[in-house]
């Protein structure tokens, strides 16, 4: 290390610090050598006996075969070891000590959780770039199209990413070392099961691979991406918001994110109404959004109320600029704000997309009013517990409770009346068509039966919701709008460091 | 103006007031003991220092930055080296201090200097390929405060940097501490075993069950505990009859034999001093030694804190 001003010593200079010990520390340590070599090993092995076994006769199969025995393999590294290192990597900053260490030496969580991404990322592209020509080998065996490599490749990518982020957001979660043990073992058998249904993927995409062949089944390959990006992405925020200090603020990404499945549903909504037409893709977009905004709709309603020193002295010191980032700034209050907010954003853009189309009124009307009810079970089922709670809910402890609570009441309330139907004899309800289940209600809805009963349920509860939250709503809103009034009397700081989030010099 | 300045910090673990109005000031130079028994509230008081916790009230001004409204700003100004610290497996010293460089965004040049300085200030040189796992304690010791020396901070604050060390590394770790006030930090060291700082710190802080019991130089902290002085005294007629004498003196009291001669504690003033000294001079005792002692920081600790000591 002499010279100093060639290129390459300044890009190592702008690599992310993170990444560069995890490289370090895999290259000075045995798990990542050891299980690479034995990967390898073992492909060529299985690859070797497929083809001696099958001898001289050259059909699709024998590609077919060695095309998914290779795939098995690989898939085991990308989608196991790395997400699994990964994991340990993350949670290796809790059993070392180190957490405290990172958080005061100015590294941004956003840096610590890009280079443990990026470390798995490396060690899944020199897999990749391995297995790479045993993949040509089958191509050139025929029997595998280059769609289906493609295909393959690309969901396989995006699933090891996912499964990646999700394993250092795990970790993330696991700060004492009880929980890190039971969720590693829940995360190593969650990526065995993962690893045996991508196997089936495989499967299908190589023996069938006609399914490619048509939009339907292009648009499930670009569906399953979208989506398992979307995973990774929520995973990246929730690890995001973990490493941040307990003290800082661990809402606000959250709430932007939350806020982009909403947009999301929205868009692919939009195309598959273009694609395909009629309205039902549209609103079951939504729907699936809904219940996924469900559990961070839990976490949001049931944060402490008051802003916190160190936010409050970040809220904007502009009262309109302070009004529009409320939703997104921490307390319980606020989130009801922003639930709300995101319900109008996905009514007013399903309306958007149906009105230039000739879809008649009515219809529009009416998946905007589906659209809405999905998120307006959400909505009742967490805010009126978290209403309530929010009067007297002091310790941490306790809130937890309460978010177990509330998650668990959407199951028990589907089961409940199934069982209370058994005993009282009411034949539907033990069919689990009573009012408490949403997806009843929907589905009764929406084929335009005259269920009145869940309707008004779910109104009942809606309206409840609403006026219990009315008190907090309003004080979140005074509470953020004193908060900029503060920062606006008062001094500027005095240093002349930027204040907020403007990066270290 | 003070590198570090604690106004009237307070925090609470549920029921527990850890912290409870809490305030000092430490200068460029200065090594400021923090010493209290355990559960005192020393490391609490010390992260929220160090932007790891937030006060309930109060605040603490690093080099006039607010630790509660920037943090970031505040970080670059402390180095912070905590009672557990972290040591990454499969990691060398050089890896190690390079990875904490390059996280606070140290780069180049700058970045390989720094990290040979530090090497070079903790004497680690011999040892930079090694193993962080296979350091002794002592070491390992080092080379945490020479991470936290790094991006050169104004302000250091070390969370009991001598618990567990051997007499040696705990002398080498007194030079370093010694040397880095030497070069103007302001230094927080803290303790809860007092003979580790008496002969570092310049001035002191006690505390015990999060309430502070006294601040500034260990002979004004002395003062403010009592206005008494400790006082050996010896004659040639033996202790018994001084013992005698002294106690029909005025401001005496506890007055106790030892090494052929009396201790007691004197109320009075330095004008009494005078008169006492006269009398005792004239009293034919055959008086050849006076001498006030010393008050020690172990005296002083003892006085104020209710002696759960350890
Ligand atoms: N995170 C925490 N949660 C609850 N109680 C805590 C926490 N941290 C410290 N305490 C309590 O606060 C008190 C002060 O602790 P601490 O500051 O670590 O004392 P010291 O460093 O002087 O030994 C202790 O009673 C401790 O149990
Ligand atoms: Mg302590």
């Amino acid at each position: 290390m002499s010279a100093s001003t060639t290129p390459g010593l300044r890009i190592d200079d702008r690599l992310n610090p993170i990444l560069v010990k995890e490289v370090r520390q895999s290259l000075r340590g045995k798990y990542f050598r050891v299980l690479f070599w034995l990967t390898l090993g073992l492909g060529t092995l299985i690859g070797l006996s497929i083809v001696a076994s099958l001898g001289g006769e050259n059909s699709d199969e024998t590609g077919q075969i060695f095309f998914m025995a290779m795939f098995g393999v690989l898939s085991a590294a990308v989608h196991g070891f790395v997400p699994f290192s990964a994991f340990l990597s993350t949670s290796a900053e809790w059993d070392e000590n180190t957490y405290d260490l990172l958080v005061i030496s100015n590294l941004r969580p956003r840096q610590i959780v890009q280079g443990k991404l990026l470390s798995a990322l490396i060690q899944a592209l020199l897999y990749y770039s391995t297995f790479g020509p045993f993949l040509v080998f089958a191509f050139l065996l025929n029997g595998v199209d280059l769609l289906s490599i493609v295909a393959l490749l690309s969901g396989s990518l995006a699933t090891c990413v996912a499964l990646t982020m999700l394993g250092i957001a795990a970790s993330s979660l696991a700060s004492t070392k009880v929980l890190r043990v039971v969720l590693m073992a829940l995360f190593g058998a969650g990526l065995v099961v993962a690893w045996m249904f991508g196997m089936g993927m495989a499967g299908t995409i190589t023996f069938q691979p006609q399914s490619l062949r048509d939009a339907e089944g292009q648009t499930a390959v670009v569906a399953y991406v979208t989506i398992a990006l979307l995973v990774a992405m929520l995973g990246n925020s929730v690890a995001n918001s973990r490493f941040a200090h307990e003290e800082e603020n661990r809402s606000t990404s959250l709430r932007v994110m939350s806020t982009l499945v909403v947009l999301c549903a929205s868009l692919w909504g939009a195309w598959l109404h273009w694609q395909f037409g009629g309205i039902g893709s549209l609103w079951a977009c939504h729907a699936v959004a809904a219940a996924a905004l469900f559990v961070p709709w839990i976490f949001f309603m049931t944060e402490p109320e008051p802003l916190g020193r160190r936010i409050a002295a970040h809220v904007p010191r502009n009262s309109l600029l302070a009004l529009l980032a409320m939703p997104f700034l921490p307390g319980g209050g606020r989130a009801v704000q922003l639930a709300l907010l995101q319900i109008a954003l996905a009514v007013s853009s399903s309306a958007l997309v149906l009105l230039p189309s000739s879809t008649p009124v009515e219809e529009i009307v009416k998946t905007c009013f589906l659209v809405g009810m999905a998120y307006g079970y959400a909505f009742a089922i967490a805010g009126l517990p978290s209403a309530i709670g929010a009067f007297f809910l002091e310790r941490p402890s306790a809130r937890m409770l309460l978010r177990i609570f509330i998650f668990l009441s959407l199951p028990v309330g589907v089961i409940l009346p199934a069982l209370a139907g058994l005993f009282l004899g009411i034949r539907e309800w033990t069919r689990f068509e009573h009012p408490f289940n949403p997806v009843w209600v929907i589905a009764d809805f929406e084929m335009q039966r005259s269920g009145l009963g869940g309707l008004i349920v779910l109104a009942a509860g809606l309206v409840a919701a609403l006026l219990l939250n009315t008190p907090r709503l309003f004080a979140a809103a005074r509470e953020t709008l004193a908060a900029s009034r503060a920062r606006k009397a008062a001094p500027k700081p005095s240093s002349s460091a930027p204040v907020a989030d403007a990066p270290a010099s | 103006m003070s590198a570090l300045e604690v106004q009237a910090i307070s925090k609470r673990f549920g029921t527990l007031k850890a912290v409870d109005d809490v305030s000092f000031t430490v200068h460029p130079g200065e090594i400021m003991g923090f010493i209290g028994p355990n559960g005192a509230g020393k490391t609490t008081t010390m992260r929220i220092c160090s932007t790891l916790e937030l006060p309930d009230q109060g605040d603490v001004l690093v080099d006039g930055i607010s630790v509660i409204e920037e943090p970031r700003a505040a970080r670059r100004r402390i180095g912070f080296m905590p009672d557990s610290y972290g040591a990454y497996a499969n990691t060398s010293i050089t890896d190690y201090l390079d990875f904490f460089a390059r996280a606070y965004g140290l780069a180049g040049d700058r970045r390989r200097q720094q990290v040979a300085r530090v090497i070079e200030f903790t004497s680690l040189g011999d040892l930079v390929e090694k193993e962080i796992s296979s350091l002794s304690k002592g070491l390992k010791q080092r080379l945490c405060l020479a991470k936290t020396l790094l991006h050169d901070p104004a302000v250091m604050i070390l969370d009991e940097p001598a618990a567990g060390l051997d007499p040696r590394a705990r002398v080498e770790l007194r030079e370093l501490v010694k040397a880095l006030a030497g070069l103007g930090k302001a230094i927080l060291v803290s303790s809860h075993i007092l003979t580790e700082l008496a002969e570092m710190c310049t001035t002191v802080t006690v505390i015990e069950r999060g309430t502070m019991r006294g601040t500034g130089s260990v002979a004004a902290i002395a003062r403010g505990v009592s206005t008494k002085q400790i006082i050996f005294a010896r004659t040639l007629t033996g202790p018994e009859r001084l013992e005698r004498t002294l106690l029909e003196l005025p401001h005496v009291s506890e007055a106790r034999r030892e090494r052929e001669g009396v201790v007691f504690e004197y109320a009075g003033t330095q004008d009494d001093l005078v008169t006492l000294l006269t009398q005792l001079a004239g009293a034919g005792l055959g008086l050849v030694e006076f001498a006030p002692q010393q008050v020690n920081l172990e005296d002083v600790f003892l006085s104020l804190t209710e002696g759960k000591l350890q």
